[in-house]
């Protein structure tokens, strides 16, 4: 099988600024990828290039072995994706949303009324579901992004920040629905600022710095190989277990200048 | 006033720039400045139409009846204030209230942007113009024609900022926007069929010129009636203030001026209210306003989703995407009574005017210049495909559709409109006036479907170029890229002058019969034109897919 998503010397550049400068990435079929950075790394212009909302300036990306700029349209009816502004049209109900994306997507109008009906049952907006989208609020707008996203069935999952603004009680829902999906054989791409998701969820993950992927691997490999750099020469301690926070802030975080004291700002009461 | 005002215009200054910065946005520039430069040549006529009315009015002693240029510079500043917009979209005021402001620089920066729309700037114009006439008629009186008309102006641009505050604050909820909508519908087809039914220049009379002295008496005995009334509104204040001063009545004069800056105080403080209101953050929504179902409790469901491999497409005329596109464009155009409105509103006025101006005559022009008439409605639309649908339309980049199919889908949704549209105008005319010749409907027909067609293709273009977000509960902001409202009249009104010419070039040969084949090719022209765009727009969108989201995807 080949691997679900792959990105060789991707790049993007805006006005002579290189966001995104020749990255490599590999997703295997089935994987929960964790895709961090700190703010303005490259994050959403990486995601943005896989889903298609941004031509890349240069570089190949294969979804599921196929090209996405060659053969778009064939790419996207096996991807879903929740973006960073979550795409809804204010002026719909939640049900005649569901019922659109579900034929653009090609599905039967019977199958589009089951799985819709299900969806916003699942999703906690059954009874939300005569109100137009442009008054719900972000989390429940969240929601019916991440219903959209699923309700053909994609085989790959692209979620930009899918839990933000998003309740506790939802937020459990929706990382047991995932987890299904992984468990089903999807593979799912996230982007999320709260690492404590990420290192919950997300068997891989890949940091980019910069435009540059700067560490690319499983948790596992990730947290040997920060603590074999924090200790050069003397055996890693498996014992000895860094948070996701900890390996991130010890890649990033000292060039993303939040922890160094002579940085700190004395006027600040 | 500390910082917040000095920051408010630098904000307000480098939005207006960079906006025409991005990609796309010198284009915008010149067509902005050829928007300006047309509405200048409007508003110096205007002046000069002002201007010399109020000449004579001051130059033969009839100072009183300066209120009537007033009223009508009144009249026209609230108009354009609706037709131009307020000075929003590029720069939403409101975000300020985050930042520490005092409710007092809140106002005035509010104010002060407001005071700079093109309406406003026009009605200051105006005044001055009613000054210079007046000056000039009777030198004496210049000052006393300043001072009063600029507090005049100053009362006027108070009004309307006082007007549109509280439209945005009313028209906040669907539920009122669609009232007020209706509302304008019928005043505006009441306006139209009293101005059709009472106006003595509309009644059919075989000689003369159409004017009664009956009808002109009872104009004048409804002025006179209203007399009383005006005179205790600004413009009839600022008259009496003139008539006063031009009789040497200083305190006269004060008072009636002091009047009406009192006038404009009320609408300040009316407009201030508003905003202290808004400084203090409010929510306008349908939800905060209780007009949407109150939600039940809501049970998270425990079982997981079943996903399932995409259905294979039933059997259907349409493509699965096409049809689905043209649903949800449906539901856009039942759930914008503004839309709807723009729809309705030639059908009905082509009913109001087409039995009154039909003489056998010009019976055979009645049913062309009707459907012309009727599609300055329907052939803006296109050009602004996306601005409902906001930062959805990363949707359709996202989605396995081909762009091509999406621009398909709003446009036969306009295009069956348009079909409705002539339909309806048809059976108008060939009740209210003559059926066309069967000639003359083929040839109407085939020009309406070749001017769709060409104002269709390029306003697929503009949709991507130039989109603007439209936003409902703003109703007094610009939503409409001033270029592409250009380029939608002017190729309205360049088809017109291909149809015109040659409908002419078949009178001037006596062939009446050309007329079908030639438009038909005029038609066969447009459509390949139309396909072509059509074929090309998904790398055009592709191309210019960031400036699109840039602009439909801001809050």
């Amino acid at each position: 099988m080949p691997p679900a998503i792959v990105a060789n010397n991707l790049s993007r550049s805006f006005s002579g600024f290189t966001a995104v400068d020749r990255i490599d990435l590999s997703v295997e079929a089935g994987q929960f990828f964790g895709f961090l950075g700190p703010n303005g790394a490259g994050k959403s212009t990486t995601i943005k290039m896989l889903t298609g909302l941004l031509e890349p300036s240069g570089g190949t990306i294969q979804i599921l072995g196929q090209d996405l700029i060659a053969n778009p349209v064939e790419v996207k009816r096996h991807i879903g994706v929740v973006p960073e502004g979550m795409a809804l049209f204010g002026k719909l109900t939640a049900t005649e949303y569901l019922h659109f994306v579900g034929r653009m997507y090609g599905l039967d109008k019977a199958t589009t009324t089951q799985r819709t009906a299900e969806l916003l049952e699942f999703m906690g907006l059954a009874n939300e579901q005569k109100k137009m989208i442009a008054d719900y609020s972000h989390g429940m707008g969240k929601k019916l992004a991440l219903a959209a996203a699923v309700i053909h069935g994609p085989k790959v999952l692209f979620l930009d920040e899918p839990f933000e603004g998003v309740d506790a009680i939802a937020a459990g829902t929706l990382k047991n629905m995932l987890q299904g999906m992984i468990a089903r054989g999807a593979t799912i791409f996230l982007t999320s600022h709260v690492l404590e998701i990420v290192e919950r969820l997300c068997s891989h993950i890949a940091i980019i710095h910069k435009g540059h992927i700067v560490a690319n691997g499983s948790l596992d490999e990730l947290r040997a190989g920060v603590q074999a750099r924090m200790t050069p020469g003397v055996d890693v301690d498996p014992s000895a277990r860094l948070t996701l926070e900890q390996i991130f802030l010890n890649i990033v975080g000292g060039e993303a200048g939040m922890t160094n004291s002579e940085q700190e700002l004395p006027w600040l009461g | 006033m500390d910082g917040g005002a000095d920051a408010g215009a630098v904000w307000r200054h480098c939005t207006l720039v960079n906006q025409f910065k991005k990609k796309g946005g010198a284009v915008e520039l010149i067509g902005s400045i050829i928007v300006y430069l047309v509405f200048g040549c409007f508003a110096f006529g205007m002046m000069a139409f002002a201007g010399s009315m109020s000449y004579f009015a001051a130059s033969s002693g009839h100072l009183d009846k300066i209120d009537l240029v007033l009223l009508g510079v009144f009249a026209l500043c609230q108009l354009a204030n609706i037709q131009m917009g307020q000075p929003g979209t590029v720069f939403d005021p409101t975000q300020l209230i985050r930042f520490p402001l005092r409710v007092g620089n809140y106002v005035a920066i509010r104010l002060f942007f407001g005071l700079l729309s093109p309406a406003n700037i026009l009605g200051g114009l105006l005044s001055f113009a009613v000054v210079v006439g007046v000056a000039v008629a009777v030198p004496s009186l210049w000052f006393y024609a300043l001072m009063s008309l600029t507090v005049f102006a100053v009362a006027n641009a108070l009004f309307s900022q006082m007007l549109f505050a509280w439209v945005d604050r009313w028209l906040s909820t669907r539920r009122a926007r669609e009232i007020f909508t209706a509302l304008i519908f019928v005043g505006s087809l009441g306006i139209q069929w009293a101005n059709f039914t009472f106006n003595p220049a509309y009644q059919k009379k075989p000689h003369g010129s159409g004017v009664s002295m009956h009808g002109i008496n009872n104009g004048v005995s409804f002025y006179h009636r209203a007399q009383p009334f005006i005179g205790a509104l600004p413009p009839g204040l600022v008259s009496r203030a003139m008539v006063a001063a031009s009789r040497g009545h200083v305190v006269g004069f004060v008072g009636f001026t002091l009047g009406c800056a009192l006038f404009g105080a009320v609408f300040f403080a009316i407009f201030a209210w508003r905003m202290s209101v808004e400084f203090r953050g409010e929510n306008l929504s349908d939800a905060a306003n209780g007009v949407s179902a109150k939600a039940k409790p809501v049970v998270v469901a425990a079982a997981p989703v079943v996903v399932v491999a995409p259905q294979p497409e039933g059997r259907s005329v349409l493509p699965s995407a096409v049809a689905a596109v043209m649903g949800k464009e449906f539901l856009h155009v039942r759930r914008n009574t503004g839309i709807f409105y723009g729809l309705v509103a030639p059908v009905v006025f082509v009913f109001i005017f087409a039995g009154k101006i039909a003489t056998r005559g010009n019976a055979a022009w009645i049913f062309p210049a009707a459907l012309a008439y009727s599609l300055m409605g329907i052939a803006p639309l296109s050009f602004n495909s996306f601005g409902l649908e906001g930062a959805g339309v990363q949707f359709y980049f996202m989605a396995p559709v081909r762009l091509r199919d999406v621009f398909l889908a709003k446009n036969l949704v306009g295009f069956a409109l348009a079909f409705i549209e002539i339909a309806a105008v048809f059976g108008i005319i060939s009740y209210v006036a003559v059926p066309p010749t069967l000639l003359m409907l083929g040839v109407a027909v085939l020009w309406a479907a070749a001017t769709l067609l060409l104002t269709t293709a390029l306003g697929n273009r503009r949709s991507v170029t130039a989109p603007k977000k439209i936003d409902l509960g703003r109703t007094a902001s610009k939503q409409a890229s001033s270029l592409s409202a250009l380029i939608s009249l002017g190729t309205l009104v360049g088809s017109a002058a291909i149809g015109g010419g040659l409908l002419m070039l078949a009178l001037y040969l006596h062939t009446l019969w050309m007329l079908l084949p030639l438009f038909l090719a005029f038609a066969a022209g447009a459509f390949w034109f139309y396909q072509q765009g059509l074929g090309s727009i998904d790398r055009f969108a592709m191309d210019h897919r960031e400036a699109m989201f840039e602009e439909l995807c801001k809050k």
